[in-house]
């Protein structure tokens, strides 16, 4: 049985899919998805090495996938049981098509497995990694979660999460990138399975570009660029040059920060470099105190981000860019469906001016620095959580039933259908790829990303860092608190005394 | 005064407490009743007071589970006296609770002694003013982040049309204006409390005083210090016993509209402790935080207990 016929539909008569935009459009899908160039298993049919924009058109859907024969290999599609799954559902901020595909999902997997019943809860990013390490401690932990990669290290070493491998669901490991696959990791050990990966891009208003005198579809080349353009911007324009988030405990703030740092030649750890050991603090290096010398003279110097930078989340920057206000932010592919949700709320001039906006939005690369060009590797992984800390009976086959259909070529293609990239690497080759790529604007730019994609430090103090330290390092140079040399400092001495280095 | 011919007392005097024991047992079916409650109590109450001192004496750093949890004795309470961001979460802790007290109760009494009088519209007006109290403060905290959003909030955008400033006031992202951002936040949530509170206190004050004094010559000021204040006084004390206690505990307001920040200027003890139990998995940092925040409250606790009870535990059981 294939759920392929149940979930197409609906998927083309969303909202998005009456904007589909021209195929050309999406000419550079997936561009340089050549991340660690360790080829897939020819069992795949995919060859990272030869990661191409026509290379990916050339393999979409030539493959048939029966998700149902996939899952019965591993747990028999009778089998009776019950999973509790948590994870970061589609949200008001979402687009529609993300309830709609999420909605999808759960009918299909009963519709494969009708005596496995789920009992989801879906929570927002920030608050799920709290609510599952009490949880756990609670011994009230979920079954199944989906979590991002930043946090597996973490829960992995507090002994939270079984041990489970892509073949423990039925798919070889060779299926997964490599550097997903390393997020899942605890001390040579697996932990997960990838369902997603991603990276974000640079969004900017053509129309405010022309009127601060740059050429409205070409990005700044530089971090320095993209400083200057703020400041042309805010003093010819008026607006807001580029959409800063800093605010603390929000994971926005590092997906947007640490691109700039590393691209300067800073970083958290040695994250960026080819081989990471996670031995050496970067923080208080020269690169890391330019990139934040980049903000602050953004923030205090030019004024030219919002004075709300320090409690906004990308939440906040949505609704000044669609009326105009604000020039550049970094976001997902996603941002785009987002914003053309919220103007059909819209009415009156305020439709009028975001129509506008809309029409003017592009995608481009997140500039470079003298070091390098860099974005997020993002990316979500499936967990499966030991008996000890779940409430009641575990049953692991309803479990493992659950992540084989999460994570095969369909659905981890499905699931990230607006924001993202199958983790499964077979997902590329199926009919709902060549769908998604014909579909998604801009989705191009923010695949091509991914070749620029560092992951955050796999170590367990890697969300205590990226959400706590960061960000507080950023405010104490921003409110003036601090110069960038003492905070980027302070900021390291953190980091030696967390990591005892 | 005491005389010869005075028959003797009994064996127990008047005034003397008896011993706990004896006490008890002579409540005996009065606990009895109680006994369920207590049991449940002892349950979700004195155990996980327990679990937090235990875990105050032990290092949880994040890359170890829980069980594997290290024994420092005090180490986590010299590192948290020790630390600045103790201090400054300790002084951000102060200001935050004695500003909020004293203006809500300055307000809610003020709006007391309004309403207490008799006129057209007063039963309206006492509802308006109850609605702050009603909002869920995490609706209330996320409206007044819009109110005061530091480039498209309303509050700037009037100060601006009205051409008191120039450009929108920062209210929240400047960390010499958040906290009185804030205490303004909290002041407006919390006074109907205290005027609920003190209203109920005014309409014990006997009329007939009132008119006494005043037939007497007595100003309105004196009529109100010399009379209605010490009929009110262990209301007041009360109220503002609670709002001390309500306000050491405050989380809602200051975790949702800045997250403590920027740069630490909202960052008060329950916040504080928050953040190194959920954000560092600190738990035995967090913990000893917890210890001695609850010697604290449990201090203040002791003083509302004299207030409320007047010393009724002197009297003879």
């Amino acid at each position: 049985m294939t759920t392929r016929d149940a979930i197409t539909a609906p998927i083309s008569a969303a909202p998005i899919g009456r904007r589909t935009v021209l195929a050309g459009a999406a000419a550079g899908a997936a561009t340089g998805l050549a991340l660690p160039a360790a080829a897939q298993a020819p069992s795949t049919g995919i060859d990272a090495t030869r990661w191409s924009p026509d290379y990916v058109r050339s393999i979409v859907g030539t493959l048939d996938v029966d998700t149902a024969a996939d899952c019965a290999k591993v747990v028999p599609l009778n089998h009776t049981g019950k999973v509790t799954y948590w994870y970061v559902g589609p949200n008001e901020a979402s687009p529609r098509l993300d309830h709609d595909i999420d909605a999808q999902f759960f009918a299909a997997f009963s519709l494969t497995y009708p005596n496995i019943t789920i009992e989801k809860q879906s929570f927002t990013y920030n608050d799920l990694l709290d609510k599952i390490r009490t949880a756990a401690l609670g011994k009230s932990a979920p079954m199944v979660a989906r979590l991002t990669l930043l946090w597996a290290p973490e829960l992995a070493a507090k002994g939270f999460l079984e041990e489970l491998r892509p073949e423990d669901v039925g798919y070889p490991t060779s299926e997964f990138w490599p550097g997903a696959m390393k997020s899942v990791m605890w001390k040579g050990k697996t932990y997960g399975v990838p369902t997603n990966n991603q990276t974000m891009a640079l969004i900017w208003n053509a129309e405010l570009y022309e009127r601060a005198g740059f050429d409205p579809d070409k990005p700044p080349a530089t971090w320095d660029d993209l400083v200057m353009y703020s400041r042309v911007i805010r003093e010819k324009t008026g607006k807001f040059g580029y959409g800063m988030v800093a605010r603390r405990n929000a994971g926005n703030t590092p997906y947007r920060f640490m691109p700039q740092c590393w691209a300067y030649g800073g970083g958290a750890l040695d994250e960026a470099e080819a081989r990471p050991t996670y031995g050496a603090v970067q923080l208080g290096n020269a690169g890391t105190k330019a990139a934040l010398q980049a903000s602050i003279d953004m923030y205090i110097r030019d004024k030219s981000v919002p004075v709300s930078a320090l409690t906004n989340t990308q939440a906040e920057n949505v609704d000044p860019f669609i009326a105009g206000n604000l020039s550049m932010m970094i976001s997902h592919p996603s941002e785009y469906a987002v914003m053309l949700d919220r103007v059909q709320r819209l009415s009156g001039e305020d439709r009028k001016t975001a129509d506008a906006v809309i029409a003017k939005v592009r995608y481009g690369l997140i500039p470079q620095g003298p070091a390098r060009r860099a974005v997020v590797f993002g990316g979500w992984n499936a967990h499966i959580f030991k008996p000890s800390v779940v409430a009641g009976k575990h049953d692991m086959s309803a479990a493992r039933a659950f992540v084989a259909f999460m994570t095969g070529p369909e659905w981890s293609t499905k699931l990230a259908w607006t924001a993202s990239n199958p983790g499964n690497t077979r997902g590329f080759r199926t009919s709902w790829m060549k769908q998604r790529i014909e579909q998604i604007k801009f989705l191009d730019v923010t695949t091509s990303m991914l070749t620029s994609g560092i992951p955050f430090p796999v170590i367990p103090e890697s969300a205590e860092i990226m959400n706590i330290v960061v960000p507080d390092m950023m405010q104490n140079a921003l409110t003036g608190r601090m110069s960038a040399a003492a905070a980027a400092d302070n900021a390291a001495k953190q980091v030696k005394d967390l990591l005892s280095i | 005064m005491s005389t010869a011919t005075q028959a003797r007392p009994p064996r127990r005097e008047a005034g003397r407490n008896p011993g706990l024991l004896r006490r008890i047992y002579r409540h005996r079916h009065d606990y009895a009743y109680i006994a369920p409650a207590l049991v449940v109590m002892m349950l979700v109450i004195a155990y996980p007071i327990y679990d937090t001192i235990y875990l105050s004496f032990f290092n949880t750093p994040p890359n170890l589970a829980l069980e594997d949890k290290i024994f420092i004795g005090t180490g986590n309470y010299t590192r948290v006296l020790a630390s600045d961001s103790f201090h400054e979460a300790t002084w951000n802790t102060l200001v935050w609770t004695i500003f909020s007290t004293l203006f809500a109760f300055v307000l809610g009494f003020a709006a007391a002694i309004a309403l207490n009088d008799a006129f057209r519209g007063r039963g309206l007006l006492r509802g308006i003013l109850l609605v702050p109290y009603v909002i869920s403060a995490v609706a209330a905290s996320y409206v007044w982040r819009w109110l005061y959003h530091s480039d498209f909030g309303v509050i700037g955008a009037l100060s601006v049309q009205l051409g008191i400033t120039d450009i929108p006031i920062n209210f929240l992202d400047n960390t010499d204006r958040v906290m009185a951002a804030l205490i303004a936040v909290n002041v407006w949530k919390e006074f109907p409390f205290a005027m609920i509170m003190m209203l109920a206190g005014l309409q014990t004050v006997p009329d007939q005083l009132l008119r006494a004094a005043r037939v007497d010559g007595a100003s309105a000021w004196n009529r109100f210090w010399h009379v209605t204040l010490p009929h009110v006084r262990h209301v007041a004390l009360v109220t503002i016993l609670l709002l001390l206690v309500a306000n050491l505990n405050s989380f809602t307001i200051p975790w949702i509209m800045t997250g403590g920040g920027p740069a630490g200027a909202t960052e008060i003890w329950i916040t504080h402790i928050y953040q190194l139990a959920f954000g560092r998995i600190r738990f035995g940092l967090a913990s000893a935080y917890s210890v001695i925040l609850f010697v604290v409250m449990m201090t203040m606790g002791w003083f509302y207990v004299r207030a409320l009870t007047h010393g009724d535990d002197k009297r003879p059981g």
